[in-house]
Formats: C-alpha cells, sequence, structure tokens
C-alpha cells in the first residue's frame, strides 16, 4: 500500500511540476501559435529574479510575484517590440524567440555570471504517510501548479474573457469580424505566457540548479508535454502531456533503467503524434 | 545563424578576447598578441612557446570551466614573471570545448596545425580527452590531462594508454580507495551508487565496487542517470527502500545539483550519508549549505587544506582571478603548466620526445597539495589525497570543507595498458 501511495506521490509530483513549467508555453503555442522558444530563458531569468530578491532579503514569497510580475514585464517588452509584427509569420517567430532565448542567456551571463547559484529550501521538512513521503515545499509547488492549471481552466471557460479566447483559437477571422480586440487579446496571452514561465521559474529554483541555461533542461520536455497534449487544449492537454512525459519516466523507471525509461517514453511521445497528429485531447 | 568563417576570423576574435584578457589581468602575457612566429613550426628554438589550452568555457560543464582555464593562466604568468622558458615566453591560445567531445576534436586539430602550438593542455570529461587522443597521436603533440578520471584501460586507447597524454588529477584508486575503509567502518559497507551514464561514472563505481567487496561491502544498487535529467523523485525512493548506509555519488554538472537539493528537500540526508566523488568547490557551491551540510567528498585537493604552497597559492588566486572557484581541477592544471616548464628546461628543447622524457619520473614540491610526482611508466600523477565533509551553514570554499582524512601520497593503481612503460608502447 505504501509503495502505491509513494509511486503515486512521485507521479503526481513528476507531472505537475512538468505541467506547471509547460504552462506558459501552452498557452502561447495553443493561444497566438507562436512557439515560444524563448519560454527557457523566461524560466531562468524568473530562477535568478528570485536569486537576487531573496539574497537582498526579499521574503520567498513575495519574491516569486515579483519574479512573475518582472519576466511578465520582459515578456511585455518582447511582444510589442518585436513579437506582434510577426504573429502572420508561425516560423519567423521561432527563430526570433530563438534569438531571444540566445540573448537572454547572454545576458543573465554578463549580469550574474555563470556559476551555480542556489536558493534555502524556504520550506524544509518533509509530509510522510507512513514510509511514503514528499517535501514539503516540493507538495506545495504541486499545489500552487493545481491552482495554476485550474486558475486557467476557470478563466478560459467560466469568464467572458475566455469565450473570446476560445473564440479566437476556433474561427479567428470570425472573433475578429465579431470585435474581439485581437491586438490587446494576443498581447495579454504572450504576456501572461511569460509571466507564467517567471513564476514556474522563481517556484522551482529552491529544488533545481540555477544556471543560465537552465531552460534547456526543460524545453524539450516542455515541448512534447505540450504537442502530445494537444495544440489547443491548454489546461487538460498539458495535463495530460505532462502525466505521459513526467509520470511516464517515474512508471517506467519502476521497471528499467532510467536511459531505458526516458527514451521509451519519448518513443511513446512520437507514436501517439503519428496516430493522434492533433495531440492526446487537440482538436482541429 | 551564422557563425564566423574558421579561418581568419575565430582567429582574430580569440586573440582580440586574449588581448583583452591580458590587458586587464596578465600583463607579462601582452605578447600573445603579437603575430605568431613566422617560420611555422611549432618546434622553432626562437619566439614564444605556443600552448593550445582547451577548456569547457561554455555549455554543461562551465561550472568548472573558470577554474580550468585560470589555473593554467596562473602558472604561465608565473613562469613569464620569471623569465619564460629557455628564456622563451609562453603564449597561450585559449580554445573552447563548449563540453562537447566533437568541438574537442575540431579545437585541438585546429591548434595543432592553424595555431602550431608546442602542445596542448586541458580538454575536461574523459569523453573529450578521449576525443582529444587521436589528434595527439596523430600531430605527435603531448596532452597534459588535469580531471579526476576512471584510469586507464587499454579498451579506451588512444583517449587513455596514450604515450602522449599526462595524467595530472586523481584516479579511482588515488580518490576513493584510500577513504573505503573509514566510511565502511564509520558507516556500513551497503552502497547505493549513483552515477551520470557515460564512462567516468561506470569505472569508478566498478574499481569502488571492486575494494568495496574485499572491504566484506557490497553495492545495493547502481543507476545511471542521462545527462539532463530534472527530477529525481523514482531514484529517491528507490534508494529509500534500498537499506543503503552510503549513497556514493558520480552524477555530473547541473545533474548533481538537482539530484542533492531534492534528496536533501525529500528528507533523505537523515537517513543515509551521503559521499560524492564529483562535487568539488564549484558544484558545491551550486548545491548549497542546507543540502550539502554533513556530506562527505573526496579528492586530491581542496582550497581550504592547510600547507604552506595552498596559503601562498590562494592569496595569489584572490589577488589574481577573485571571481573563480578554484578546485582540483584548476590546480592540476597550474602544476601542469608548471612541470613541463621544469621538463622543458631539463631537455633543453621543446620537444614531444625531450618534454616527455623529463617529464616521466618527475616531482613537483611547488604544487599547492605538496610534493607531487608524475609517474614514469604509466604516467600517472602520485598526489595526496583527501577525505572531507561539508560543514554546516558554510558560507563559502573558505570555510566548506572539513578535512576528516588525509594521506599525504597515494600511488595509483597501475594503469591496465598493454605496453608498460608507455614511451616504449
Amino acid at each position: 500500500m505504501e509503495r502505491i501511495i509513494s509511486l503515486g506521490l512521485e507521479i503526481g509530483s513528476a507531472t505537475l511540476i512538468l505541467a506547471l513549467v509547460s504552462m506558459g508555453l501552452a498557452l502561447i503555442f495553443g493561444l497566438v501559435r507562436v512557439i515560444n522558444m524563448g519560454h527557457g530563458a523566461m524560466l531562468a531569468l524568473g530562477a535568478y529574479l528570485a536569486w537576487t530578491l531573496t539574497g537582498n532579503g526579499v521574503p520567498f514569497p513575495l519574491a516569486v510575484v515579483l519574479a512573475t510580475v518582472g519576466v511578465g514585464l520582459v515578456g511585455l517588452v518582447f511582444e510589442v517590440l518585436v513579437i506582434r509584427h510577426f504573429y502572420e509569420h508561425p516560423f519567423e517567430t521561432l527563430l526570433i524567440s530563438w534569438g531571444f532565448y540566445l540573448v537572454v542567456t547572454e545576458l543573465i551571463k554578463i549580469i550574474w555570471g555563470s556559476t551555480l547559484k542556489n536558493i534555502r529550501n524556504p520550506i524544509p521538512g518533509t509530509f510522510s504517510i507512513g514510509e511514503a513521503g514528499i517535501g514539503r515545499y516540493e507538495a506545495v509547488v504541486c499545489l500552487v501548479s493545481l491552482v495554476l492549471l485550474l486558475g486557467t481552466g476557470f478563466v478560459l471557460y467560466r469568464t467572458s474573457v475566455g469565450l473570446k479566447v476560445r473564440a479566437m483559437i476556433q474561427n479567428r477571422e470570425m472573433a475578429l469580424m465579431l470585435g474581439v480586440n485581437a491586438p490587446r487579446m494576443y498581447r495579454s496571452v504572450f504576456v501572461a505566457g511569460a509571466a507564467m514561465a517567471g513564476l514556474a521559474g522563481a517556484l522551482i529554483a529552491p529544488m533545481f540548479s540555477i544556471e543560465p541555461d537552465m531552460g534547456t533542461l526543460w524545453l524539450v520536455r516542455s515541448f512534447f508535454a505540450v504537442i502530445v497534449g494537444g495544440l489547443g487544449a491548454i489546461v487538460g492537454g498539458t495535463l495530460v502531456g505532462s502525466a505521459l512525459i513526467g509520470g511516464g519516466t517515474v512508471l517506467f523507471a519502476l521497471v528499467s533503467k532510467q536511459v531505458f525509461a526516458q527514451t521509451v517514453v519519448f518513443a511513446l511521445a512520437v507514436l501517439a503524434l503519428r496516430f493522434r497528429p492533433v495531440g492526446l485531447l487537440g482538436r482541429r | 545563424m551564422t557563425t564566423p568563417s574558421p579561418g581568419f576570423d575565430r582567429r582574430a576574435l580569440m586573440k582580440a578576447g586574449l588581448f583583452g584578457a591580458s590587458a586587464f589581468a596578465l600583463p607579462p602575457l601582452l605578447t600573445a598578441c603579437s603575430p605568431k612566429s613566422s617560420d611555422g613550426n611549432g618546434g622553432s628554438s626562437d619566439g614564444p612557446i605556443r600552448v593550445g589550452v582547451i577548456s569547457p568555457l561554455s555549455g554543461a560543464w562551465t561550472v568548472y570551466g573558470k577554474a580550468h582555464s585560470a589555473g593554467f593562466e596562473l602558472a604561465v604568468q608565473e613562469i613569464n614573471e620569471a623569465g619564460g622558458t629557455l628564456g622563451r615566453e609562453w603564449e597561450l591560445v585559449i580554445a573552447d570545448s563548449k563540453t562537447e567531445p566533437q568541438i574537442v576534436t575540431e579545437q585541438a586539430n585546429r591548434l595543432v596545425r592553424e595555431e602550431q602550438v608546442d602542445f596542448l593542455a586541458g580538454t575536461f570529461s574523459s569523453a573529450e580527452r578521449n576525443a582529444a587522443g587521436p589528434v595527439a597521436t596523430q600531430a605527435d603533440k603531448l596532452l597534459l590531462y588535469p580531471t579526476f578520471y576512471e584510469g586507464q584501460s587499454q579498451e579506451f586507447y588512444p583517449g587513455v594508454c596514450n604515450p602522449n597524454i599526462f595524467m595530472f588529477g586523481p584516479e579511482p584508486s588515488e580518490q576513493v580507495w584510500p577513504h573505503m575503509e573509514y566510511m565502511v567502518e564509520k558507516h556500513g559497507g551497503k552502497f547505493f551508487m549513483i552515477g551520470s551514464d557515460y564512462v567516468w561514472p561506470r569505472e569508478t563505481n566498478r574499481l569502488t565496487k571492486q575494494k568495496l567487496e574485499e572491504l566484506g561491502g557490497s553495492a545495493v544498487g547502481e543507476v545511471y542517470i542521462p545527462f539532463n535529467t530534472p527530477q529525481y523523485g523514482s531514484v529517491i525512493s528507490q534508494i529509500k527502500r534500498s537499506g543503503a548506509d552510503v549513497v556514493f555519488l558520480s552524477l555530473t554538472g547541473s545533474d548533481t545539483v538537482n539530484f542533492r537539493r531534492q534528496f536533501a528537500a525529500a528528507g533523505m540526508k537523515d537517513n543515509f550519508v551521503v559521499w560524492t566523488v564529483d562535487d568539488e568547490e564549484a558544484a558545491t557551491s551550486g548545491i548549497g549549505p542546507d543540502a550539502t551540510e554533513g556530506d562527505y567528498v573526496s579528492f586530491d585537493y581542496f582550497w581550504s587544506i592547510d600547507t604552506p604552497n595552498n596559503e601562498k597559492f590562494r592569496a595569489k588566486v584572490k589577488e589574481q582571478h577573485p571571481d573563480v572557484i578554484m578546485n582540483t581541477v584548476g590546480v592540476a592544471m597550474y602544476n601542469a603548466a608548471h612541470m613541463t616548464a621544469m621538463a622543458i628546461e631539463e631537455a633543453g628543447e621543446v620537444s614531444t620526445e625531450g618534454i616527455r622524457s623529463a617529464l616521466e619520473g618527475m616531482t613537483f614540491d611547488g604544487a599547492p597539495q605538496g610534493s607531487i610526482t608524475m609517474r614514469a611508466e604509466d604516467h600517472q600523477a602520485v598526489l595526496p589525497s583527501y577525505l572531507v565533509q561539508a560543514q554546516p551553514n558554510w558560507t563559502g570554499p573558505d570555510d566548506m570543507f572539513k578535512v576528516v582524512q588525509s594521506v599525504d601520497s597515494v600511488e595509483p593503481a597501475t594503469a591496465q595498458c598493454d605496453n608498460l612503460p608507455l614511451s616504449e608502447a
């Protein structure tokens, strides 16, 4: 029984943390069709902002909020200056956001240097259920991820803003004709996605190595999670994709070596895309 | 994305970089910017001695890269301040390996053919060294290799067992074996081994297991992790169930940081002892004090060891490279440069054969860790070995580690090469 609880916790944690990291990517990709290669740099930026702020005596929760706002602002500047001119050109945005990744990563190296940084675990200790257990901070991050997913779901499916956004995904031209203010909507979505990356970066910072390239660790996994989950199925898709990529690795690692587990999961993802090119929960 | 054409542009860039570095930090190295000797022969007897240094300045192992190149630069600065070698100044050409073996091959070839360096120093991981090995052999240039490594075994020739390569770092019989009795007696003989998935961790674990079994212990788990794995939940519960006494760790780069932070957050440190053979001062800095307290590390050198040489060395590093976290690899680079300078003086010429025979058996008393010797038969360094423990609430390399056990000089196990001594292979 404890084995099962423990396994459940591992799968849940792997899934929710990956979902947290992927959410910003899914939002931008799903709604405004920009493949944001800069996502990894935004994660790193969130982590570095949180590091600097906590280092200067700002309490960790406030540092997370400020890092979220900070990366959101960077996203806003990037959108206003560059991205908004290229929404009709997905390939160009891919290259441009990759350029953004390179520039921001180098800037991080210049500002913060390339030595590894760390943030003290803000909530040490563990929650235990018999032999099974989970780090308290990890549990809190999972909870935040869940709240973020539910909150995004609520906004998208229960509010008029969400209605407009979904209208835009389903039929862009029709939505435009019905008076949806597209430029503003696009900007809000892009900034929200950037802010989510900042939030994720700041939240995972105490659990992971803070370094300029830290985003690359997540970029491939996040992309798979988002694409396998399904284009446009933002909340459910991200969750299902993350469960397959994150949770799947945990499950396979039970019966095989780590190398094999990680490989099999990606092979499964490719297979899933072969038979459902729009993703598991995606729709045209 | 365009890359500069591999010929003039990149070289010009490198020189500009060196100019910047020397203008600000290393005045005696200004000669590095002078046009290279026109005869185009690396072995020429006038003009500067040119050294190609391959360091991981970007990519996954950047964190170790700064100490790596800084250690060599520091020694070269000392050599040049003392008037050079045979009256000739040293000139460095620094190349970035980007932590990728194929780039190492490219850069090593470039350094040898275009830059016409007299010998090579550096490369970081075993995979990088193995990539540089064939180039060193073909061009008949020496490679001075600084990193802690898995020992030499013929199957990895020409990366090891190569008469043109000298190893200045420790291998498992020096880094791990001297401390196993202590660890087994104090904490128990059940080891859980976790390492990155490549040759160094696998060979290190193989040799560690061999010794462990002699001591009556055993490996209760052995896991290899692909590079760039972010989450370790499943491995951590595997360790929890294993009944291990000691978690023996040879993860590298960001993987070791991620694992150890998650290991600590999961409350595992109360029940398991951690012994890492990778996490020197730079990696430990990245993990932080809360997640490292009480953990063991073993190497031939630590920043905080108390020797007269190290005191002087520390002062110099603080003055010349205040932002560098110095470590075992940087010190090995430092020793490599000094010992090679002595070898050139002894040989009376800058030639592969001359340096090789002079380096073989050479003892160097100026090493930060004390006196070290390059063993003649298999080109492995005879080094001290330290086991240290991370201190509670450390604030930086100065107060990070406390020595638990040390051995002044360890003869490494004999290399598993087909032909020894190497110089007659």
